[in-house]
């Protein structure tokens, strides 16, 4: 097996830290319409299942907008959009999860709603009026991939269920996505948090591997633009962190463990092999001291007095 | 009409093909050049076409001579137009049928063949030609066709040549020899060229085990260079198996008659079969520069530029086993870490296991090769006739598809494998004079009964083809392998022969299939060894058998109406999710036939039942009967470890999760589950192997496959393999808490 060779992960962690106690994502969820009581129904389970990662990931209710059913429409979508618009600043991160069917007939996208569709321009203009900072939108819907192009925006990651509006069955791409915010084998760097980027390499080959098992041709092929995905939290897979004093400093000090652990990485080459993984496990040995502590700290804090 | 823009075809004009006859009357002027041809007198012959070809008025003979010469454009545009000019012309069209038959083209030349039926019901050349292109793929139609000719003609030489072809590739050697002598007759009678006479006499004295005919030499005596008498007798051979006596003919075959482009293509996959696979490709290469546009030849030859993509592992022989020849995998690239362990201990255990049962040890290597493509493997099978579309055995060469070429659970690949290496026993033991009935029913018997897979699993075809007395006569089994009457035919009649050598063992014991092998070694038929080892008649025979059969399964077949009234009613009971009535018509459909656990099967529903109403203990038993009869779904599998392992039978849930590698081994979840099963069980050597199983597979989660080694290593006392284990886990994940405690374990 190849061994992956760890880099940005151990940074990403210190920055989740950081980014996670000030600026929760707000969250966006938006389920078309079904045209038919089986999607109906399922595109309304995946809607709540992505809310309660939603909740449980900002702690924040109130940070969590869901449009489904009868509900979903153009006009509440828009009023959705205008709302986090006036909310959101520029350290502030939006993530929106469009779930349900889209079409494309060659030369327009469009998000099927009850009552009439949304095109993808609009969705565009819809997500760039927002001026949050960092936003990620997973768009699930068969023939998504036509979209992948014009919504690419600085500082904003966006993922498809397909690669391309040629792409036009309905898609698998949401009940994996859905599988991988909870999934602690989605959680490949094991710090309790799932990524944008661990989200969709979990899904995407978990869609893979069913097509293959079944034995017939993808007709999706996730896609995934922007380059802040490893950096952007989508859920967080236990309960959230307390903010103590103590915790504080512990969390510091694992962020200076993690910048040696860092450092050491880099000097690789220069080391033989002996040499680089006794001082990794010396580094790894405190980093595991210090995470103790605050589990510990943490269990205290949620145990009745 | 499509045939106007034919993109096609076309050979050099120097290029030949192998020698056309023709019976038909023609003119003088073509007459004259084809008894040169006949004659082997090539030089001539060409002359005499290319001059016929530049200065003759007649469109179709323009066409015959550029035919003849091999130049298929100049043919083909010689047909089109005059045909243009005769539409009406129903000879024109079956001439022209003739000619997409030269370039492997057999849809087009049928619908010219129905068109010249169409402008004449009659017309007796287009029946022959339908007749023809049925017969090369081995189907029934074909006698209907001939049948029809020799009715208006009893004559008709081609009919009777063609009779006689179908009834020796049925091994109803008595009937093709009265074709064979009538059709003598008539060509000896008119002046017409006896070499396909000949060769299929030849032919004759060859399957009754004379290959050095006489008749090779009246053929020679007509034409020095009839390379096609060798050509002839090798496709016995290969259609019974018998591929190292067809390499020695088609060798004979070039030698004399150096372009018979035909006869390389056939060497070069018979060479392949053997696992010659430079010398196949040389010939197969040689063959293409004559015939490029044959599908067999650009496929096989691609098949072998794949190999590339293949790892070969060479296994010497066990020391350990008396019997253990040498096993040689061949496995894609992608998956051969994998599968290599799992192909390797099946392999060899069947070799042992056969060996004992059947007195045989095995003289070469096997050869084993999975292929992940599906149309690989079927080029591997090209040309022979009612073969099996998992799997297929040369001798000593296993081919078959991998795991991975088929949907997951579609097929249980440790019993296909199983049943090729029975086949592997039944023909070396025999010098591949078994008939094809005896080895497939040994396959399928001992499938049923020593394979990793328990219980019958028979269709329901066969138990309506027991109903409706489809059964053949056991001296008349082969039949329904080679040219089938109805489209389950195939199927039908490897259960019956797996079946028959059922009744074999269990009446006359596994010395009875033992001594027929013998019997079949030395040359007898089917009836002759019947009657040898058993000291029974055939037609006796055929009477206990189906006192047997009824005796085993005429409940069942009495049944079948009611059991699947109760299977469609579990079916839709549970599509509605009433339990409680799905459960009962499940309790009905399992009742009425215990023993059917394939697609659909009644115990599924009924453990689906018993889940869904919370009452996992039961659901599991069911399970658990369910695969002690050879049930093998996968998910039903994965369930039922499940729910064994959390009742603390963890060997019970070992057991369940190796018999789902035999369907699914590519499944990372699986191996992984069964290592941590392993691992609890104490069995950490085991579980290591799975661990590093699943670290082959690419898992997406690679710290916790780290993680999973460094456990193993630490249970079997390996704590420096299992710190370094845990380092390259929390290199990934320096987050990851089991890792973190238990390298602190480790180090403290």
């Amino acid at each position: 097996m190849r061994r992956a060779r760890p880099g940005w992960f151990w940074l990403a962690a210190t920055w989740l830290a950081a980014a996670s106690a000030s600026a929760d994502p707000y969250y966006l969820i938006v389920a078309g319409l079904g045209g038919e009581p089986r999607f109906e129904q399922r595109f309304s389970e995946q809607a709540e299942k992505l809310a309660e990662a939603a909740r449980r990931t900002t702690g924040k209710p109130d940070q969590v907008i869901v449009l489904q059913g009868a509900e979903a429409t153009g006009d509440n979508l828009r009023a959705a959009f205008a709302k986090l618009a006036g909310t959101l600043r520029s350290t502030d991160s939006l993530i929106v999860f469009l779930i349900g069917h889209g079409s494309f007939d060659g030369e327009e996208y469009k998000l099927n709603l009850p009552g009439p569709d949304i095109t993808g321009k609009a969705l565009g203009e819809l997500l760039a009026s927002v001026p949050a900072g960092a936003q990620l939108v997973m768009n699930a819907t068969s023939a998504s991939g036509a979209v992948l192009e014009s919504w690419k925006a600085n500082g904003r990651t966006v993922v498809t269920a397909t690669r391309s509006g040629a792409e036009r069955t309905a898609t698998r791409f949401a009940e994996h996505w859905i599988a991988a915010l909870s999934s602690g084998e989605a959680d490949t760097d094991k710090n309790g948090l799932i990524s944008a980027q661990e989200a969709f390499d979990y899904a995407s080959r978990s869609v893979a591997d069913s097509y293959e098992a079944e034995g017939i041709l993808a007709t999706e092929h996730p896609q995934i633009a922007g380059d802040n995905a490893a950096r952007l939290t989508v859920a967080r897979l236990g309960t959230r962190p307390a903010e103590t004093p103590e915790l504080t400093r512990l969390s510091a000090r694992m962020a200076e463990i993690e910048g040696e652990l860092e450092a050491l990485r880099l000097r690789r080459d220069e080391l033989d092999s002996e040499t680089y993984l006794n001082e990794l496990q010396a580094l790894l040995l405190q980093l595991a001291n210090v995470q103790r502590e605050i589990d510990e700290a943490q269990a205290a804090r949620a145990a009745p007095e | 009409m499509r045939r106007l823009a034919l993109p096609l075809l076309l050979v050099a004009a120097e290029a030949v093909a192998g020698l056309s006859i023709e019976y038909g009357e023609r003119p003088e002027e073509l007459a004259r050049c084809d008894r040169a041809a006949y004659r082997g007198k090539r030089a001539e012959a060409n002359a005499c076409y290319l001059e016929l070809f530049q200065t003759s008025e007649e469109l179709w003979m323009r066409a015959e001579a550029a035919r003849a010469l091999g130049d298929y454009r100049a043919a083909n545009d010689a047909f089109k137009a005059a045909v243009e000019q005769r539409p009406d012309d129903a000879a024109l069209r079956a001439r022209w049928g003739r000619l997409y038959l030269d370039t492997h083209q057999a849809n087009e030349a049928v619908q010219l063949f129905l068109e010249s039926l169409e402008r004449d019901a009659k017309h007796v050349p287009a029946k022959l030609g339908l007749a023809t292109v049925a017969a090369g793929r081995f189907e029934d139609r074909a006698r209907g066709y001939v049948g029809e000719v020799l009715e208006a003609d009893p004559d008709n030489v081609e009919a009777l040549l063609l009779l006689a072809r179908m009834h020796l590739e049925e091994g109803a050697l008595d009937r093709a020899r009265e074709r064979l002598d009538k059709a003598l007759e008539v060509v000896e009678a008119k002046g017409l060229p006896p070499l396909e006479v000949y060769a299929l006499h030849a032919s004759l004295d060859l399957l009754n085990g004379q290959p050095e005919s006489p008749w090779i030499e009246r053929a020679l005596a007509y034409n020095p260079t009839y390379g096609e008498i060798y050509e002839t007798q090798a496709h016995f051979y290969v259609i019974t198996r018998r591929y190292r006596e067809a390499i020695e003919l088609l060798r004979k075959a070039v030698e004399l008659k150096p372009d018979l482009y035909s006869a390389h293509a056939e060497l070069g996959v018979n060479l392949l079969r053997e696992n010659k696979v430079d010398e196949a490709q040389r010939h197969l290469a040689f063959a293409y520069r004559g015939d490029p546009y044959s599908p067999q030849i650009v496929n096989t030859l691609r098949l072998i530029d794949s190999f590339d993509n293949f790892v070969v592992a060479t296994h010497e022989p066990d020391e350990g086993s008396p019997y253990d020849p040498g096993v040689i995998l061949r496995l894609h690239e992608r998956e051969a870490e994998v599968l290599e362990p799992y192909v390797l201990a099946l392999v060899r255990d069947s070799i042992a296991r056969f060996s004992e049962r059947y007195a045989f040890t095995l003289k070469e290597p096997v050869v084993v090769e999975l292929y992940p493509d599906h149309d690989d493997f079927a080029v591997r099978t090209s040309g022979l006739p009612g073969i099996g579309l998992l799997g297929v055995t040369f001798g000593h060469l296993v081919a078959m598809d991998s795991p991975s070429g088929r949907a997951e659970g579609e097929f249980h690949w440790g019993t296909t494998l199983w049943h090729e290496m029975a086949h592997v026993f039944t023909l070396e033991a025999t010098a591949h004079l078994v008939p094809r009935w005896f080895s497939e029913g040994v396959s399928v018997y001992e499938e049923w009964t020593t394979g990793p897979l328990p219980g019958r699993h028979l269709p329901i075809a066969f138990l309506e083809a027991m109903r409706d007395d489809r059964l053949l006569p056991i001296a008349e089994l082969d039949r329904g392998f080679i040219r089938p009457t109805y489209a389950a035919q195939v199927v039908v009649s490897y259960m019956q022969a797996g079946l028959v050598c059922e009744y074999i063992a269990s009446r006359w014991g596994q010395e009875g299939l033992r001594a027929m092998l013998e019997l079949f070694a030395e040359g007898a038929e089917t009836p002759a060894a019947i009657s040898g080892a058993l000291g029974i008649g055939a037609e006796a025979f055929d009477e206990a058998f189906a006192d047997y059969l009824r005796q085993e399964l005429g409940g069942v077949v009495a049944n079948l109406e009611a059991w699947r009234g109760a299977q469609r009613d579990a079916h839709v009971r549970a599509e509605a999710r009433e339990w409680a009535r799905a459960l009962e018509a499940a309790e009905r459909a399992i009742a009425l036939f215990p023993d059917y656990v394939d697609e659909g099967s009644a115990y599924l529903i009924k453990a689906k039942a018993y889940e869904e109403t919370g009452d996992t203990a039961r659901a599991a038993q069911t399970l658990a009967e369910y695969r002690s009869r050879g049930g093998y779904d996968p998910t039903a599998l994965k369930a039922l470890a499940k729910w064994l392992h959390e009742s603390g039978d963890t060997e019970a849930a070992i057991g369940v999760l190796e018999d789902l590698l035999l369907v699914a081994p590519l499944r990372l979840d699986v191996h992984a589950e069964l290592g941590d099963r392993l691992l609890e069980a104490g069995r950490a050597e085991q579980a290591l192997h799975e661990y590093r199983m699943f670290a082959a597979l690419d898992p997406h989660d690679k710290a916790n496959v780290h993680y999973r080694l460094a456990r193993a290593h630490r249970a079997l006392g390996d704590t420096e393999e299992a710190r370094k284990q845990l380092l390259y886990a929390l290199e990934i994940a320096p987050h990851y808490r089991d890792a973190q405690q238990m390298l602190l374990e480790i180090v403290r």
